[in-house]
């Protein structure tokens, strides 16, 4: 404790200093770098890393699960990765980013946009998170070839790339899917159909028309537009014929993907 | 402060006068009677110990950190999660608590004038001082490395470990890497020690010497980890903490452990000058 009650003037003075010489290294740091240009993590470096890494460890879950055939060349993975939607820039750090991945696995096929959707928490130190969609890269834990429940290797990993790296742009792009995103069809006080669409991570967003009907009764078609991870309301001209029960969607897109088969919503 | 009256005590030498090599033996000899650098030894050796096997016996894996996902499982994943951790203040901690204190301590005791008339120059000393400091803290970063590892793979295991391109690292060429991993820190290590010496010079006071490199490195986490000012990041002593990580993908990259070096001998060498040209110019006649 003698050097607590020692502390002088001096001390207590150069202690001052060093607190003040690093805030204010940090102040200037920030004024002087508030763009994000400065950042090695970059949309072209998670696209060739998270795919090596996805590739390896996916491979090493084959081998648990005793698939053969499966070796991380075999599964030719392409990554298209975003951060935070249409609008901010696809640099920097952050929880937001997402990628859009595809391999070739026959012992489990591909959904029919033909990627699954990964979202990553990437850190300033180039080292990242990344998890999958459960329907491809499977649960926390898996049952191996002996029976033994084991930890799922694809089902959430780490990766670190290197911030020198090649940062030239992949030229990776995938189709954002548009869904139906009501439950419903919700039905105004004139009769009028409304149906809610959502336009998901991809290149280019979601143009093109969609055809509501109700049995035989077509209520209209609309055209929609919207960029990536966002979402639009349409309201059909048409009022539904009194008494139908449920109403179907088809949506015919232009840019994007949509499943060929239409939605049926319940009115209500 | 004054800067005439020093020289009379550098310029008028006594008779006989050790060489760099008797002086460092002379604050070796100080250092061995230091019941603190003992413990901050004995904690490197044992702490590691019970630190493993708390996080092996973990139900569920510290997932926040790098390596922690497996470190439940795989020794070589849990030596790699605890060198995360020890970078993050113990290792600026255990050299700072000899570095900060080693300058600082002769204030403390009033023996400057002491250790300067009766037996030599300062710019020996402080060589000397500087020398021990750092020799102890690649002494602890050595014992705390090795007894981590050997206490990560007897207690946990040696399975191969998978790095961080998801490629598996077989178990041989993994003991090689977690090692290689952990001597990178030594750079960074280094550079919180010159930092710790320039703070013990500067204060006088060995409390700001061993707390100050603590704060420091805690902020320089801090400011490291966020986004926006990623600009900075290679000019932090922090950064190279975390430069191993290119020596677990596949393939390997070594650009940022380069910068890590250039960038902490940078760091080192302004700490000493500065830490020298204090010292030197120091007023140290009243004892």
């Amino acid at each position: 404790m003698t050097t607590l009650r020692s502390l002088t003037p001096r001390a207590v003075g150069v202690a001052l200093a060093v607190l003040l010489a690093v805030v204010g290294l940090g102040a200037i740091a920030v004024a002087a770098n508030g763009g994000p240009g400065s950042s090695t993590v970059t949309r072209a470096r998670l696209e060739r890393s998270l795919p090596v890494v996805f590739a390896n460890v996916y491979a090493e879950q084959a081998r648990l699960l005793g698939h053969t055939g499966v070796t991380p060349a075999s599964l030719d993975a392409q990554a298209m990765c975003d951060k935070g939607g249409a609008q901010s820039a696809d640099v920097g750090p952050g929880s937001t980013w997402v990628c859009l991945m595809s391999w070739t696995d026959t012992n489990v096929p591909m959904p029919s946009e033909g990627y699954g959707k990964f979202e990553l928490n990437v850190h300033s130190n180039d080292c990242y998170t990344a998890g999958g969609p459960s329907k491809l890269t499977g649960y926390l834990t898996l049952t191996d070839t002996r029976g033994r429940e084991v930890s799922n290797p694809a089902f959430e990993f780490d990766g670190c790339f290197d911030p020198g790296g090649d940062d030239t742009p992949t030229g990776h792009t995938f189709p954002s899917v548009t869904s139906v995103i009501s439950t419903t069809a919700a039905v105004d006080a004139r009769g009028r159909v409304g149906v809610q669409l959502g336009c998901g991570t991809g290149a280019d967003g979601c143009v093109g028309t969609a055809t509501l009907t109700a049995g035989s009764t077509t209520l209209g078609t609309v055209p929609y537009e919207m960029t990536e991870e966002s979402t639009t309301m349409l309201h059909f001209p048409t009022a539904s014929p009194a008494g139908a029960t449920e109403v179907e969607l088809t949506l015919t897109p232009a840019t994007g993907y949509a499943s060929s088969s239409g939605s049926t919503l319940p009115v209500q | 402060m004054s800067t005439t009256t020093p020289t009379v005590a550098v310029t008028t030498p006594p008779a006989v006068r050790p060489g760099l090599g008797g002086v460092v033996r002379w604050e070796t000899r100080k250092l061995r009677h230091q019941k603190r650098a003992w413990a901050v030894l004995l904690g490197a050796l044992l702490g590691p110990v019970p630190v493993v096997m708390v996080i092996g016996a973990q139900s569920r894996p510290p997932k926040d950190s790098l390596f922690g996902r497996f470190a439940t499982e795989n020794g070589f994943a849990l030596a790699l999660l605890v060198l995360g951790f020890a970078s993050q203040w113990v290792l600026p901690l255990l050299t700072a608590i000899v570095a900060g204190d080693i300058f600082a301590s002769e204030d403390q005791h009033g023996t400057w004038k002491t250790v300067l008339t009766r037996s030599t120059g300062r710019g020996l000393l402080f060589w000397a001082k500087t020398l021990v400091a750092g020799a102890f803290a690649v002494l602890v970063l050595v014992v705390l490395a090795a007894s981590t590892i050997a206490a990560a793979l007897l207690i946990v295991g040696h399975q191969p470990v998978i790095g961080l391109s998801g490629q598996t690292v077989p178990s041989a060429s993994a003991l090689a890497l977690v090692s290689a991993s952990w001597a990178t820190v030594l750079a960074p290590t280094l550079g919180f020690t010159a930092l710790a010496i320039l703070l013990s010079v500067w204060s006088r006071n060995p409390a700001v010497g061993i707390a100050a490199p603590v704060v420091v490195a805690m902020v320089m986490q801090l400011v490291g980890s966020l986004g926006g000012i990623e600009g900075l990041r290679p000019f932090l002593l922090t950064t190279s903490f975390e430069s191993w990580h290119g020596l677990l993908t596949a393939p390997r990259f070594t650009g940022p452990l380069v910068e890590g070096v250039v960038v902490c001998g940078v760091w080192v060498v302004v700490s000493l000058t500065v830490a020298y040209v204090l010292l030197r110019r120091r007023d140290i006649t009243g004892g």
